[in-house]
């Protein structure tokens, strides 16, 4: 029909075929791919060696060359690309997985060639991700919304893990878009949300290894010992290597657990129905100290790698609180201030939440430094004047006893309204 | 080797991501090279093309010059691409090198940086040597003949080719940054002396 508007899923394209003859096939058909051969993108080299970067920069202008011939292709073209080319999906993965992070103990790039390329297949990657979010290009370019979320599922285009890469490196600065983009997937394709509850236990797992691995009892592992069992390394024994890489590995979790958060706060359902921020607590209460003592206390050969490790200790424990914090906006904060039905319900929640915090002391002290409870408090009060004040008087004094148990700065208690 | 990484652990023990990840080094440069210059081929400017526009307007004095200047433009491709390479290879090289250089009179660091992507490491004598070659050929020729036929050759097989997407979408390059509680010096952590101090001072206190 002439100037009909037919999904891409929907339509038949006639080409000739290799030996010249004219077939019709649907235009999402493997044969319509360009034979193009991308090439898995790696990491620029640490040292400024002239044939490693030589090598790097070959490697990413490929890339860059191939992703914007990627992006100047129509819309059906485009996907029979990202949905048929392995190697495409190889490029895009190897960049998720290897891009250096703001955060890496060696993030910048040697030299200003090796920076200039390298944000331009960051921005490339970027567009990429977006137009393969992007299920209306325009009224002529679209795909069917069931079929897209079938798309993009099925071939592994976005899968939860991906989604969290994006997020922590293209988070700071695009936020709106990313959170368009990630909410567009879990909306076309529910499934996702199956995908994330199935993630939750692993990256409540994370943290469970960092506690193992520093000798520390952790939550749900409470069978006793054997007396003849190896005494397990602390963050004190164990090598400098080890405890570069613990504190990696936690300072990455935190970011990208708060940067995906952050973007996508439905995701604090998921995180919540697993007990995530108690789990989270506990992990701050059990862990940040001893890490703590032993960035302080070891002995370096090259004394500003205690000072890169402590700096990434530090932004943890802030990125712990922020993510508690989220999660508690999303669950609690966020329906008290729109004024939702049951309010009585969300204020006794955050009221357990806090509660639940007393015993962790740091946890508590260093969260009411970030975000004062007392202003939580206030705002239940004005919300809610029924609040039970000897409840809000008894947290707000835990907090206090809290903060001198640890001898920090003493704040003025806000005495509840009378 | 990138740092250790929570997506890397989602990766590797939930069950949300695709298990067989085709290997990272299933195409390396030299592969890709050999992929480019397959595609440059197809593209549509062939050396039978560049050799029937160098010599469609000339006397037969001239022609004969002109294909001495094709032949030594042929040795050069040969000596940049190697010679275990195909008379097919070897022309297409020409032409890629024909491309390049109507439009310059030396061999500056793009152009090498060109040649290098396509065909690897070459001497840099027979890059120099097909720049003069293609300058001599395209001397008696007028400029906007020579851009015109290079443009319709490749527009020719390349029709498909769309305005970018997300040519006007604002990126920002910023990456999440280091934002501690509080520095080394001024960090609170006490060592167990400072915590009996604390203790003690409590205990007189209360």
């Amino acid at each position: 029909m002439a100037g009909a508007r037919v999904p891409l899923d929907e339509q038949q394209v006639t080409e000739p075929d290799s030996q010249g003859r004219a077939r019709t096939l649907p235009a999402l058909h493997p044969d319509r791919k360009e034979d193009r051969c991308f090439v898995p993108y790696k990491t620029p080299p640490v040292e400024c060696s002239p044939a490693g970067v030589e090598e790097f920069l070959e490697h990413a202008r490929f890339i860059t060359e191939d992703l914007e011939w990627l992006l100047s292709l129509p819309h059906d073209k485009f996907w029979c690309q990202v949905v048929f080319d392995e190697s495409l999906q190889g490029c895009l993965d190897s960049y998720l997985r290897h891009a250096p992070r703001g955060l890496d103990l060696l993030a910048l790039p040697s030299s200003p060639a090796v920076a200039d390329v390298q944000r331009a297949i960051h921005r490339a990657i970027f567009l990429v991700f977006l137009r393969m979010a992007t299920h209306k290009e325009s009224k002529e370019s679209f795909l069917t919304p069931a079929v897209f979320g079938e798309i993009i599922y099925n071939n592994f285009l976005f899968d939860v893990p991906k989604m969290m890469d994006l997020c922590v490196l293209f988070g700071k600065g695009n936020s709106q878009l990313l959170h368009k983009m990630i909410e567009n997937v879990f909306t076309q394709q529910p499934a996702y949300y199956s995908d994330l509850d199935e993630t939750v236990p692993t990256v409540l797992q994370v943290f469970d290894t960092i506690l193992e691995k520093c000798g520390l009892q952790c939550e749900g592992s409470m069978e006793p010992k054997k007396l003849n069992a190896h005494k397990q390394p602390t963050a004190l024994t164990m090598s400098q290597q080890d405890l570069v890489d613990i504190i990696l590995y936690l300072c990455d979790s935190t970011t990208t657990i708060h940067a995906f958060l952050d973007i996508f706060p439905a995701a604090c359902t998921s995180f919540h129905s697993h007990g995530f921020l108690s789990r989270l607590t506990v992990f701050y209460e059990t862990a940040v100290s001893d890490l703590e003592k032993a960035v302080k206390k070891r002995n370096y050969d090259d004394k500003t790698l205690q000072e890169e490790l402590w700096k990434r200790l530090s932004h943890s424990c802030r990125k712990m609180v922020e993510t508690a914090h989220l999660l508690l906006h999303h669950a609690c904060l966020q329906p008290l201030l729109e004024g939702r039905e049951n309010m009585q319900a969300f204020a006794e929640e955050l009221l357990q939440y806090f509660t639940s915090f007393l015993p962790e002391k740091r946890f508590l002290t260093d969260y009411d430094e970030l975000f004062p409870i007392s202003d939580d408090i206030s705002l239940l009060q004005q919300a809610l004047p029924i609040i039970d004040e000897t409840r809000t008087s008894y947290l707000l004094q835990g907090v206090e006893s809290a903060r001198d148990s640890l001898g920090r700065w003493k704040s003025p208690i806000h005495k509840p309204a009378s | 080797m990138s740092p250790p990484r929570l997506t890397g652990a989602l990766r590797s023990f939930s069950s949300v991501s695709k298990t067989d990840q085709p290997p990272e080094e299933l195409y390396d440069l030299k592969a890709k090279r050999l992929k480019r210059q397959e595609l440059f081929a197809k593209e549509g400017l062939t050396w039978q093309k560049i050799v029937r526009f160098c010599t469609e307007l000339q006397d037969k004095g001239e022609q004969q010059a002109t294909n001495q200047e094709l032949k030594s433009l042929l040795m050069a491709a040969k000596n940049i691409v190697g010679s275990e390479h195909g008379q097919e290879a070897i022309e297409s090289a020409a032409a890629f090198l024909f491309e390049m250089f109507h439009n310059k009179d030396h061999v500056g660091t793009e152009e090498s940086r060109a040649i290098k992507q396509m065909f690897g490491p070459f001497p840099s004598s027979a890059a120099e040597a097909s720049c003069a070659c293609v300058t001599r050929l395209v001397a008696p020729l007028d400029d906007s003949r020579v851009e015109d036929f290079i443009r319709t050759q490749k527009s020719l097989h390349n029709p498909q080719q769309g305005s970018v997407f997300g040519r006007n979408i604002a990126f920002c390059y910023d990456c999440y940054t280091l934002d501690p509680l509080d520095d080394l010096q001024s960090s609170g952590v006490f060592d167990e002396s400072e915590q009996l101090m604390n203790f003690l001072n409590n205990q007189q206190s209360g």
